[in-house]
């Protein structure tokens, strides 16, 4: 509260520190620490109302708002984009209620909240990765009664999400599940790690950073402790395979990080971009120093 | 208590409220028998197959299964988990409409695939070779096993789900008028069919029916529901040549003759 006294911003005087009152907060951290002890596990909690629409992170948000610290350094991206439309409100809505420094290099930021994306950039111990959530249960699709699903993961009853995969390898003769591919975290619950592509899962694997996940309007909260061991489900004759568009960045050139196709011409030119906006900066300041010193 | 016996329900009884599901029934099954339960409309016939299958909490009465282990197992007793693991490997249920047994926007192949996926196989050649097998055993054309069963006929959809049933080599096959709601050819062939399989594969069944002529085919021992109560028990062919109890009587008699 010092923190706040000392600003003259009335604006920020309205709201309580990162824009939830300290019951709320105090209520999403004991989800937060269940969420730890028991990872992949999805407890429920009281989701608020946010000032903005469901689907747009209005779990994230949440998570953020009862992790931070006045003294945060605070990273939003949507699809690795730091400057979508996405990221930008989030940004100015925490730097408005919580009065944060903020930052678009991911490995100065404390925190970073995120949607559809880990960074490329390799996450480091005491950062925290919270995920906006769309839908938190994995076996949603294949067994629509949220009874029945959690006795699923009560007794670790997956094979229902192996006939999923066994329908892709059937229908397209390889694992077509791009995104929101499944994992088991800490060899016992079946995860879904949100929509981001399949290429970033192996990030999610001892991983030094904690990794938190908050879907708002299904009121669930998830995490993924430090260190802890995360795999994407397969078969033995069709491993797991981490894939991206086997092309190379059209402005830093690198051919190892996640590309966005984009269409450039009316008659279909396409061209392949990093999807994480700083890591692309980064490469290119790189490679202007490494021609600097030829 | 015998040893040689498969499963076993002792004065099983199941009110819904006021009302009599069923009440005091015992029954015993051998490794590679079939009972019949008939029955008309309301008797209580699948109230106390659900009951001994575990989908029904029963009000009295114990159920013992002898396991692969030869451990006796009381159903009442056990643990939630435990029950569904025998459901998905010693156990498995046919219903009457092949929509509530299948999954009916998964293929084929996906359907007899998942109660093995669910036991921990994790080979997808091996998956795929054992369901073609299948589909093969239940007269179903292998170049369909990737097609969805909402597509299938109804006989066909029918032979599907047994085929998912039976791929993990139950002991004990519980069937919920499988073959009701077919046409009489297509009855014939599944009966048939499930005949073969029952005798070839050892496996034991209950079959719950009200049609006479699905017993007669299939069953070895027969016991006779009215009201919730059994009226009659016996062998198969004694039951229904010389009924004894006059609600068995009146069934025998009003079978259509041709």
């Amino acid at each position: 509260m010092n923190e706040m006294s000392k600003n003259e911003n009335i604006d920020i005087q309205i709201y309580n520190f990162a824009y939830l009152d300290e019951n709320t907060k105090r209520m999403i951290r004991r989800a937060l620490l269940k969420a730890l002890c028991i990872p992949g596990y999805q407890v429920p909690f009281s989701s608020r109302e946010m000032p903005m629409p469901y689907g747009w992170g209005t779990g994230g948000i949440q998570v953020t708002s009862a992790c931070l610290i006045p003294k945060d350094v605070l990273k939003v991206i949507d699809q690795g984009a730091d400057d979508t439309t996405n990221a930008v409100s989030i940004r100015k809505f925490f730097q408005k209620t919580a009065n944060v420094a903020v930052t678009e290099k991911t490995s100065d930021a404390s925190l970073i909240q995120t949607r559809h994306r880990i960074p490329e950039t390799k996450l480091k111990e005491k950062q925290i990765l919270v995920y906006q959530v769309p839908i938190p249960e994995p076996l949603r699709f294949l067994e629509p009664r949220e009874t029945e699903t959690r006795k699923m993961h009560a007794l670790s009853e997956y094979g229902l999400m192996y006939v999923k995969l066994y329908e892709d390898i059937a229908k397209h003769g390889h694992i077509e599940t791009a995104y929101a591919y499944p994992v088991k975290t800490n060899g016992n619950y079946v995860t879904d790690p949100s929509p981001i592509p399949k290429f970033d899962n192996p990030k999610m694997n001892n991983s030094p950073a904690i990794q938190l996940f908050g879907a708002g309007r299904e009121q669930r909260i998830y995490a993924i402790p430090p260190y802890t061991n995360v795999k994407s489900l397969d078969f033995e004759d069709y491993p797991f395979e981490a894939m991206k568009a086997n092309f190379k960045c059209s402005i830093c050139g690198s051919s190892d990080s996640y590309l966005d196709e984009i269409i450039v011409s009316d008659d279909g030119k396409r061209s392949y971009i990093c999807s994480d906006t700083d890591y692309c900066k980064e490469q290119t300041k790189l490679n202007s120093k490494k021609e600097d010193q030829l | 208590m015998k040893q040689d016996f498969l499963f076993k329900a002792s004065n099983i009884s199941k009110y819904y409220g006021q009302n009599i599901g069923c009440k005091n029934v015992s029954l015993d099954i051998n490794p590679g028998e079939v009972l019949g339960i008939v029955g008309e409309s309301g008797s209580g016939k699948s109230t106390l197959l659900n009951c001994i299958y575990g989908n029904l909490e029963v009000d009295e009465g114990d159920i013992f299964l002898n396991d692969k282990s030869k451990t006796i197992l009381n159903f009442t007793k056990i643990s939630e988990p435990k029950l569904r693991l025998i459901q998905r490997s010693d156990l498995a249920f046919v219903h009457q409409n092949p929509r509530d047994g299948l999954r009916m926007n998964i293929s084929a192949g996906g359907n007899i695939g998942e109660r093995l996926m669910a036991i921990g196989h994790r080979n997808y050649g091996e998956i795929r070779e054992i369901a073609s097998n299948w589909l093969e055993k239940v007269e179903i054309d292998v170049s369909r096993i990737d097609d969805k069963p909402s597509t299938f006929s109804g006989g066909m959809q029918q032979r599907l789900q047994i085929a998912r049933n039976l791929v993990t080599r139950p002991r004990l096959i519980f069937m919920d008028e499988p073959t009701g709601g077919l046409d009489v050819s297509v009855q014939a062939k599944i009966l048939d069919l499930l005949r073969n399989l029952v005798r070839e594969l050892g496996i034991a069944a209950i079959i719950v029916t009200h049609d006479l002529a699905v017993v007669r085919l299939l069953a070895d021992r027969i016991i006779v529901m009215q009201n919730g109560n059994v009226v009659e028990a016996g062998l198969c062919d004694q039951v229904l040549d010389d009924p004894q109890h006059k609600y068995s009587q009146l069934l025998v008699s009003s079978v259509l003759q041709v």
